[in-house]
This record gives structure tokens, C-alpha cells and sequence, in this order.
């Protein structure tokens, strides 16, 4: 099979501030979803899946976790010859300071050489911290098949959420004729994913002239797209139906956990045909004791449940110990509740001990309250 | 680092598992709905640092090979380690001209090229967790030709017929080994663990093959209790030998009490396996399951009761799975009720409303199987 010759970069530097104790120690692409999952297993299996075989992976903020997981590549089958996960943190270079990365396109600018040695005629650009399935090799045939400059991936939003999202206003061919970041009154429910796909040579001139415009924000929503449509560009979005979450906050990270409960959940994390590569941790199935019960959750290897379980989701190795009670909650791994504890509306950091008895959470609060340590 | 190498043998003819046999050897079974049996003595070996492992398969070899794979996934090194699957191209299909020491001798240039000076014999078809690098360092510090592990069971009457038992003198010298026939309630059984130098190894393997086509390396052992210092070694904890049904069933059937479990599974012996990328389970609003043991990848909306479901099983609405080892990849349809059984993989029951057998006599369903 004649290879697709697409790379990706995905940007893996954010700090996700309002995901609180969850990002103190790791990035935001690291944090636990679904069961098994780290945030990032996401563009990494769909890159693997869609026949990408080199994957750049931009790292910053308290890097160590990301780099060491995704290094190598095997997680995601991303190993042969030819093919690798890559991690890229800001390094210091022969002819230029050592600078952070300055904004999304400043970590593409500072690896030009990184991408130059792959010798790739398109690239494409992800986030990290976004949960959906999508097949790249499709959204990059419609790439050429418009004969573009370059392809933005595009969700339908409800009308009277666009006001939170980036909007692409397109004409009847789907070319975008207007890009507006935030509109209050916006003319699209089109909203940008983040996923772009550019041609190569075109996006490398234009990083070089971004790199130094004192102007720039050097960032792809605010600074390079805008630039591309002046220069009258033929910029295309490709609309992706299918879910599509951006786990920002505490609140956002339990509602997509929970949105894995319902029965016939778009994400369908079952799927043969597609499916989400992790880290193989090595542990039991899970164990349901005596007094154990589970009503509608979603359960991973190694938990020991003799508590009851409704509308929850417990990560690896998780114990809920007699007649304790879990009810719309998230427990990440290694987590201990003790008997009797009652849980609602949490979502349980990893590692955290919850002692018998403790009351944790209310099931009548709008806020889902985090449980970083614990609980005596 | 430990200085031997290890090899994991095929089952004997003293193994018939009625059914599940038909489609794999005993290594290849799958147990507690995550594991293959073989994950046992190859994680023992890999933790105990036996770096270079042999495989010996016997007949059926198809999914042990799938399984096994480049044994990556047991925690091997990549680079100084091995594992090795061998299989006797040219063995008489009779399984009592088909044993051990035939399989040795076809792949005889494969044992004397491996650089360690002492080999580790471990049987495929026992469940148990041992440090084999303790185990070599007392064969060594003792002197003995040969070291055998063994444990004293208090159940034999009943359990590991046809097993092997030690017969030790007061000194743990092994007098000799016979069939366990049922006679007693106290035996000495072999876990066919056998801790001994290469070189002794081929010697031994080589006499056999002298003295009878039909010797199996057991009964060369047998033969030279009287002549060499043959040690017995005793291993406590979780043991189980898995050589006919009813035993396949009821160890699946009882490490589903975690209490008993523990006795077997431990954070710093960790039991390997093959992943399959499968999402965790989903339980929907009308599952009930109690005291039971389920893998990755299950959608549920039945019943379960103390049972073990494997990995990716389906089961629908109103189906009651009890008492039952149902292996990966089953589909139990609706208002389905299945009692006291073991499902092999990949069955599919929806016709059939009602399996029911008692635990004493469970019930079979055939790999793949249509009802």
C-alpha cells in the first residue's frame, strides 16, 4: 500500500488550568478518561488507525509523564520501521535562543526541521486534549479531492452555543470565506475542531513569516488561518459528524465520562474496527464480591467492587469496599473507598483513599466536586 | 538474572480435559476470563528472571502460537530474551509415543545451544506462583542432582487423579513417583517442576529414549530416584492442576472469592498476558451481577451470578448466567438461563431458553457453537 504522506503534529503542551489538581503534576492530553483511557490515547489510535506512521507530539507543561507514555510509539502499534511517535518539548538550537513555545504555530515554526527530515507533502495539526473518533485519511481525501491549501475540520454546534467557538462562515462549495473567533452574533453553527490539515510548503512559508512578525501571536486560530483567507487561500472544512469533547473543566471531564454510561453512546468505545490503544497495565479482571452490585457504569480491569456501583465509571484497579456507595461518579485508578463511604457527584484523583464512613459529594449540587486528597 | 533457562512442557497423557481439549492443548485454555493457563508458569519464569524460555506444543498448536506471539508482552527483553515455541514436526500422532522426551529429542539442537548451565522444567497445565530463582539457588546450595517441587494436599482422594505423587524418605529424598489412583486423602504431589543441570537434562533425555519409546521424562526420573540425589522441595499456597473438566471448572469457580484469589495474585508477581485492546465492561441499568469475576470488553444486561465472564462476552436482557464459566467472546441471548456451565468461546446461545446442570456434572458448550 502506497503510504498517505501526511504527518501529524499534535500540540500536547496545555496546561488545562481548570481541570485544578487533576493538571497540577501532568498535562492536560495526560489525564485519566473512561476507564483505561489518558486523553491523548485519542489522536494517537485515531492517527494509528487512519495509517499515519509518524506522529509528532508537542509537549511543554510538566512534560515528564507525557513524553515517557507516548515515547516509543508501541502503545499505539506506532513501531514499525518508517514510523514513531515523536516528542517534542521547546530545545535549544544552533542559531536561534532558546524559547518556550511562544503559541500553537510558534511549536510547528520551532520543529520546520523535525517535519523537513519526514520530507511530507501535507501536514497535519491536532490537539491533544479532545475525546472523538475521526478517520484522517477521509478528511485528507477530501483535502485533495478540493484541491486545497489547507482543510479545517468543522462540528455542527447548536446555533445558540456558536458564540463559544471558533466559526466558520463557508460558501455553498464549503469554502471558507470568513473565519470569526467568539462572534457574538454568529452567521454559522460551523465550529473549528483544531484538526487542520495544510500542504507542507505552503505552511512552512508561512510559519517562517509569522515567526518573526512582532504582531503575531503565532497562533494557528488567531494568526494563521486569518492570514491564509487575506491572501485569498483556498481553505476548505471538511465536516465531521460524531462525538466531539473538549474536556476542559472538572464538570465537562464528568459529563464525558458519564456520556460513555448511555447504552447506545456515539463514542462506542466497543468498536472493533476502531479502536482506542492505551497503556496495557497489568491487572486481574475486575472482581464483584459478595455484597457488590453495579447498575449502569462502566467498569475497568482490576477493580475489587464489594460496594455498590450506579452511574459511575472506575478506572484500573479501583476498591469499593463493603456496603460503601458510589452514585454519578468518576474514580480514577488505584483509588480506595472505604465501607460505607457514600460518593455523588465526584470524580476520585488517582490514588486517593476514602475512609470508611466519609461522606464525599452531594447528589444535589449542579458542581461536580473534585476528591484530589484524601479523605478521612 | 537467573542462570537457567526454562522450558515449559506439553500436558502428558495422564491430562484429558472432556471437550475443551478438542480445540487447544491445556496451556491455551482460557482461564479467569483474562488469562491463558500457559501465563502462569511463563510469568513465574519472567519474574524469577528466566530470561530464555522454551514452549513445547504438542498438537493443536494454533492459538497457543497466537497467544504466545513473540512472548513480548510476558515482560521478556527485547533483546537478551527468548521465547521460543517449539514443535515436534515429525511426532507419532499416539499420544503415548507422543510425550515429552520425543519433543526434547526433535528439538535437541535447540537445548544444547542454549548458553545457561541449568534448566528449569515447569508443566503447562498446573496453576501455581513460585520464584524459580530461589528454587535454583537451593537445588544448587543443596547438592542434589535433581530438585522436584511438590505440595501435600490434603484432598487427593478426589483431586489430581492421575497426577504425580512424591514418595519422600524423612530427608526429603525422593524415593520414587507414582500415579495419585485416589487411595489416600494425604499425598505428596508433584508440580512437575524439576530443577536440574543441562547437562543431566540431555543425558537423561537421551536415556530414555534408550531404554523405551514409551518413556516420558517422568518415569526416566522415576527410574533414577534410586541412583541420583533427587530432592523434593515443597511449595505452599494456591495450587491446581487442571487434567480433566470438573477441575477446569472448579478452579475458574472458586478464585472467584477474592479472598481465595489473593492466594494466587500478588502486586509483585504480576501474571502477564496478551492484551486486546478491549474497552472496560458496561454494565447497563438492568444488569444485576453478584460474586462473580468479569474481564474487559463485556456489554451486560443480565444477570451474573457467581461466575466467570471473559473477555468482549455479550449478554442480553433477561439472561441469568449462574454457577458458569463462560469463555471470550460469547453471546448469551435474551431471557436466556444458563446454569453450571462452561460456554466455550464464541458460542452463541439465543434459541435455547434454558442450560441448567448442577456444579457436581457441569455442562459443556462447544467452541462456536450455534444453540
Amino acid at each position: 500500500m502506497k503510504q498517505e504522506n501526511m504527518l501529524a503534529m499534535i500540540l500536547a503542551g496545555g496546561r488545562g488550568t481548570r481541570l485544578e489538581a487533576l493538571t497540577k503534576k501532568v498535562a492536560k492530553p495526560a489525564v485519566f478518561y473512561g476507564g483505561k483511557y489518558r486523553i491523548i490515547d485519542f489522536p494517537l489510535s485515531n492517527c494509528a488507525n487512519s495509517g499515519i506512521n509518524v506522529v509528532g507530539v508537542l509537549t511543554q507543561y510538566e512534560s515528564v509523564l507525557l513524553n515517557s507514555y507516548v515515547a516509543g510509539g508501541s502503545r499505539w502499534g506506532l513501531d514499525a520501521k518508517n514510523s514513531g511517535v515523536f516528542v517534542l518539548p521547546p530545545r535549544e538550537k544552533e542559531d536561534t535562543d532558546f524559547n518556550i513555545y511562544r503559541g500553537t504555530a510558534d511549536a510547528i515554526s520551532q520543529n520546520i526541521d523535525f517535519i523537513d527530515s519526514h520530507d511530507p507533502d501535507y501536514v497535519l495539526i491536532l490537539s491533544g486534549d479532545h475525546i472523538y473518533k475521526m478517520d484522517y485519511s477521509k478528511m485528507l481525501a477530501h483535502h485533495k479531492a478540493c484541491g486545497a491549501d489547507a482543510t479545517i475540520a468543522v462540528l455542527g454546534v447548536p446555533m445558540k452555543e456558536a458564540s463559544r467557538f471558533g466559526i466558520m462562515n463557508t460558501d455553498e462549495t464549503d469554502r471558507i470565506i470568513e473565519f470569526e473567533e467568539k462572534p457574538e452574533k454568529p452567521k454559522s453553527n460551523l465550529a473549528s475542531m483544531g484538526i487542520y490539515i495544510f500542504d507542507w510548503k505552503l505552511l512552512r512559508k508561512m510559519l517562517i513569516a509569522d515567526m518573526d512578525n512582532p504582531n503575531s501571536n503565532h497562533d494557528f486560530g488567531k494568526d494563521i488561518i486569518p492570514t491564509m483567507l487575506e491572501d485569498n487561500k483556498k481553505l476548505y472544512a471538511w465536516k465531521y459528524k460524531g462525538y466531539w469533547k473538549d474536556v476542559g473543566t472538572i464538570d465537562s471531564l464528568w459529563e464525558a465520562n458519564m456520556d460513555l454510561l448511555d447504552k447506545n453512546n456515539e463514542l462506542d468505545l466497543s468498536d472493533p474496527n476502531w479502536k482506542i490503544y492505551t497503556e496495557d497495565v497489568c491487572a486481574m479482571p475486575h472482581f464483584v464480591g459478595e455484597h457488590g452490585k453495579i447498575i449502569r457504569s462502566y467498569v475497568n480491569q482490576g477493580c475489587v467492587i464489594d460496594g455498590e456501583v450506579t452511574n459511575s465509571v472506575l478506572f484500573t484497579n479501583v476498591k469499593i469496599n463493603q456496603d460503601a456507595k458510589v452514585n454519578d461518579s468518576v474514580i480514577m485508578p488505584e483509588a480506595v473507598i472505604g465501607a460505607g463511604a457514600v460518593l455523588n457527584r465526584v470524580i476520585v484523583a488517582e490514588g486517593v483513599k476514602i475512609a470508611p464512613n466519609a461522606v464525599v459529594g452531594d447528589p444535589n449540587s449542579d458542581e461536580i466536586e473534585l476528591v484530589a486528597k484524601n479523605v478521612r | 538474572m537467573c542462570n537457567a533457562f526454562g522450558i515449559i512442557n506439553s500436558e502428558g497423557s495422564n491430562v484429558n480435559v472432556e471437550g475443551v481439549q478438542d480445540y487447544r492443548p491445556v496451556g491455551a485454555f482460557s482461564f479467569l476470563g483474562r488469562y491463558r493457563i500457559i501465563d502462569f508458569p511463563i510469568s513465574n519464569m519472567t519474574n524469577s528472571g528466566v530470561n530464555h524460555i522454551q514452549v513445547y506444543v504438542k498438537s493443536k498448536p494454533r492459538s497457543l502460537i497466537e497467544h504466545l506471539g513473540t512472548g513480548r508482552h510476558y515482560n521478556l527483553n527485547s533483546k537478551r530474551g527468548k521465547l521460543h515455541i517449539l514443535y515436534g514436526e515429525n511426532l507419532s500422532d499416539s499420544s503415548f509415543y507422543n510425550h515429552d522426551v520425543a519433543a526434547y529429542r526433535a528439538n535437541m539442537s535447540a537445548i544444547e545451544e542454549v548458553n545457561y548451565p541449568y534448566v528449569i522444567i515447569a508443566p503447562s497445565y498446573m496453576i501455581y506462583a513460585m520464584d524459580y530463582s530461589s528454587l535454583l539457588n537451593k537445588h544448587i546450595e543443596s547438592g542434589a542432582d535433581i530438585t522436584m517441587v511438590y505440595q501435600s494436599v490434603e484432598d487427593a482422594r478426589n483431586e489430581f487423579i492421575n497426577c504425580d505423587v512424591l514418595n519422600l524418605n524423612k530427608q526429603k529424598g525422593v524415593l520414587s513417583i507414582e500415579r495419585n489412583r485416589g487411595n489416600y486423602k494425604t499425598r505428596n504431589i508433584s508440580l512437575e517442576t524439576y530443577v536440574l543441570s543441562k547437562e543431566l537434562f540431555i543425558s537423561l533425555v537421551n536415556k530414555a529414549a534408550n531404554i523405551s519409546s514409551l518413556y516420558s521424562f517422568r518415569d526416566m526420573l522415576n527410574d533414577e530416584c534410586s541412583e541420583l540425589d533427587v530432592r523434593g522441595v515443597a511449595h505452599r499456597g494456591y495450587f491446581v492442576a487442571i487434567n480433566d473438566f470438573k477441575s477446569y471448572y472448579h478452579a475458574n469457580m472458586e478464585l472467584i472469592n477474592i479472598n481465595k484469589a489473593m492466594t494466587l495474585f500478588d502486586d509483585e508477581w504480576p501474571i502477564y498476558t496478551r492484551t486486546n485492546d478491549s474497552a472496560p465492561t458496561q454494565y447497563y441499568a438492568c444488569s444485576d451481577v453478584h460474586h462473580s469475576v468479569v474481564s474487559n470488553g463485556c456489554l451486560i444486561e443480565g444477570t451474573v451470578e457467581n461466575s466467570v465472564i471473559g473477555r468482549g462476552c455479550t449478554l442480553k436482557k433477561g439472561c441469568v448466567v449462574k454457577d458458569s464459566v463462560v469463555l471470550p467472546g460469547v453471546m448469551i441471548g435474551e431471557d436466556v438461563h444458563i446454569e453450571g456451565a462452561v460456554v466455550d468461546k464464541k458460542a452463541k446461545i439465543t434459541r435455547v431458553k434454558e442450560l441448567i446442570a448442577d456444579a457436581e456434572h457441569p455442562a459443556y458448550v462447544k467452541r462456536g457453537d450455534r444453540i
